[in-house]
């Protein structure tokens, strides 16, 4: 605990991170060792409960992420000139330091999880919309021209054509925002908000493998998610396997 | 394959401008195009072709004016429903890359509510008309050759048995041999289907091999002369048109000329066994125009061209000296007929019928009087107006 303004949020929100971890005497004998597996074996189930906490801030900031940008992508793409503003927007909401976001937003939303998803799912925002659009504008001319010339309407273009093909760029967002949501997410302990951060921050630093093992789920999380969404992406695009083979 | 009628397409006095440009992009077009017909829309860029056959299927809006598919006016369509009905073919050929071959030819039917397996069927009665195994039909675009895919994009446009097909520039983007077939084949699926095409070119070559009827444009989408390719090679009806069709216009009437349309040379005939005094005599001959005889068997099949020293001998012998070289068709195109000659490297090529006799002997020089000649620019087709002569 080197920095004196989480000590001082700390103080101030209280919040179970500041708690003393409990090393206890399973590993007294090597106070220098890494990584004590004796004290893993012991306390692994004392992570359950931020792992779960940890999905309840990220899947939830995911999805409303998601369903924004999305949203913002489809009107921008008929109201061409709301790109530049958009995208200026959900720019600058991404440059705002997280842990200053978090506390900027606490004398609106207050302390704890709904302040910790508007954050993140603010965070995803830029990422999502910029590939969304993305996607959109790379399907082909021609292919949209046929399409018309064929008859179809312009929302069967939108969701026949334009939504199908736009697929890979959309995942592409949604995995790089997948992987920054759950990283930014241990931070929801300043906030009182929970998660894995809770079993990081306010360790003791002379006692890393509580910060080792919650990094380990943090990142085995990140890449659960990143195996689902490539899953989604070869089941919605069967096309683009055919085109490679 | 029962196939609907094909509509006429008139357009009446129709323009297209394009917000305050100040010359009409399409000004006051006046064009009938019977059922059936494939009319070329030919011209140079910019003269308004395309944003012409755009009008049709109102992927471009018409601003004054009308046109007609059928006795109905495109304008009182709904726009999607009107396009659903009129099959569209473009250069860039915009198969949905997402979808499978056959979904991609079931499109406009499955907008119309066709029944699943009727669209199937329909998509692999079509794979077979326009010569891709059905087996393709699972494909993706991507796994396909260019030409395939363009075939696709055709069959695309003929799966809801439309009224009308426009075309634009549809062999634009592929490389010349796979063009050549690619036309051909059209060309063979239309004598079938009978549809009213509107093809897009500025491929002049290209407009005098597909069109019934060419329509040579300039800007402003202005028809400086509407008429058969032949009345347009024979006759152009002004400087522009002529500059337009090219200088090399009679050689482009050989593209329209079959071999039998032209006075053929007789060939001293040679059977084996006969004696050469009975050849050097038809030789002799003063009418004679062929100075070498052909060799032929008891069917009178062409076999070869006897020589001199073919000749010193008694009687014919069963090899003649020099090969055959090309044989030419009655029902070769002449433009081809030249070719093989040429590339043959031979003055002349024995002509056989479809069933392999011989009919004639076709030579350069046949081919190059023909085209010095008066003829050339007025046979066998009635004389046609030249208001600007």
């Amino acid at each position: 605990m080197t920095d004196p303004f989480v000590l001082a949020a700390a103080g101030e929100v209280g919040g179970d991170f500041f708690k003393e971890r409990d090393v206890g005497d399973l590993c007294q004998a090597q106070p220098d060792q890494v990584f004590c597996f004796d004290w893993a074996r012991e306390n692994l189930d004392r992570f359950a409960t931020p792992t779960v906490q940890h999905l309840q801030i990220v899947i939830p900031a995911l999805l409303i992420g998601f369903v924004v940008a999305f949203a913002l992508a489809l009107l921008a793409h008929r109201t061409r000139w709301l790109q530049p503003p958009l995208l200026a927007a959900t720019g600058v909401l991404y440059t705002i330091p997280s842990i200053a976001f978090f506390f900027l937003l606490l004398p609106i939303t207050g302390l704890g999880r709904d302040t910790a998803i508007i954050v993140l799912a603010a965070y995803t925002l830029q990422i999502i919309f910029r590939n969304t659009m993305l996607g959109l504008n790379n399907v082909p001319a021609s292919v949209k021209d046929a399409a018309r010339g064929m008859g179809l309407t312009q929302r069967q273009i939108l969701w026949k054509v334009e939504l199908p093909l736009a697929i890979p760029e959309i995942i592409a967002g949604l995995r790089v925002a997948v992987v920054s949501t759950i990283a930014i997410a241990t931070l929801a302990v300043l906030i009182s908000a929970g998660g894995l951060g809770t079993q990081m921050y306010g360790s003791n630093l002379t006692f890393p493998t509580s910060i080792i093992i919650a990094a380990a789920i943090v990142m085995l999380m990140a890449l659960a998610f990143d195996v689902v969404l490539l899953l989604v992406q070869r089941f919605t695009t069967p096309w683009r396997r055919a085109a490679q083979g | 394959m029962n196939e609907r009628a094909a509509s006429s397409v008139r357009y009446e006095e129709a323009t297209k401008r394009y917000g305050d440009a100040a010359e009409p992009a399409v000004d006051r077009l006046t064009l009938e195009v019977p059922a059936g017909e494939i009319c070329v829309l030919v011209g140079p860029s910019g003269c308004g072709k395309t944003t012409a056959m755009r009008m049709v299927n109102r992927t471009v809006e018409i601003s004054d004016g009308d046109v007609l598919v059928g006795d109905q006016s495109v304008r009182d369509r709904e726009p999607a429903q009107l396009r659903r009905e009129i099959g569209y073919v473009i250069q860039q050929i915009g198969l949905f890359p997402h979808r499978t071959i056959t979904e991609n030819i079931g499109a406009v039917p499955q907008l119309l509510g066709w029944k699943k397996d009727r669209i199937h069927q329909r998509s692999s009665e079509l794979l077979e008309l326009i010569g891709l195994d059905p087996e393709l039909g699972d494909r993706y675009p991507a796994q396909l050759s260019g030409g395939q895919q363009q075939r696709v994009g055709v069959a695309r446009a003929l799966a809801a048995d439309p009224l009308v097909m426009l075309m634009d520039e549809p062999f634009g983007a592929i490389d010349p041999i796979n063009r050549e077939r690619l036309q051909n084949e059209f060309l063979r699926l239309q004598a079938e289907i009978r549809k009213t095409v509107l093809f897009v070119t500025h491929d002049i070559d290209e407009a005098i091999k597909m069109g019934d009827r060419i329509a040579v444009m300039r800007e402003g989408g202005r028809v400086e002369q509407y008429a058969t390719p032949a009345e347009l090679l024979m006759a152009p009806a002004n400087e522009f048109v002529e500059d337009f069709v090219g200088a090399d216009r009679a050689l482009k009437r050989l593209a329209l000329m079959r071999v039998r349309d032209i006075n053929l040379w007789e060939a001293p005939l040679a059977h084996v066994g006969q004696a050469t005094g009975e050849v050097r005599a038809k030789l002799d001959s003063p009418d004679v125009e062929v100075p070498f005889p052909l060799l032929v068997d008891d069917e009178r099949r062409p076999l070869g061209w006897l020589s001199e020293r073919d000749l010193a001998a008694p009687t014919v012998p069963q090899r003649p000296d020099s090969p055959l070289g090309p044989v030419l068709e009655l029902d070769d195109v002449m433009r081809d007929a030249l070719a093989d000659l040429l590339q043959g490297e031979a003055q002349y090529a024995p002509v056989v019928d479809h069933s392999g006799r011989i009919a004639g002997v076709l030579s350069v020089e046949i081919i190059s009087e023909f085209l010095a000649s008066p003829e050339a620019k007025s046979e066998e087709t009635p004389a046609v107006e030249r208001p600007h002569d």
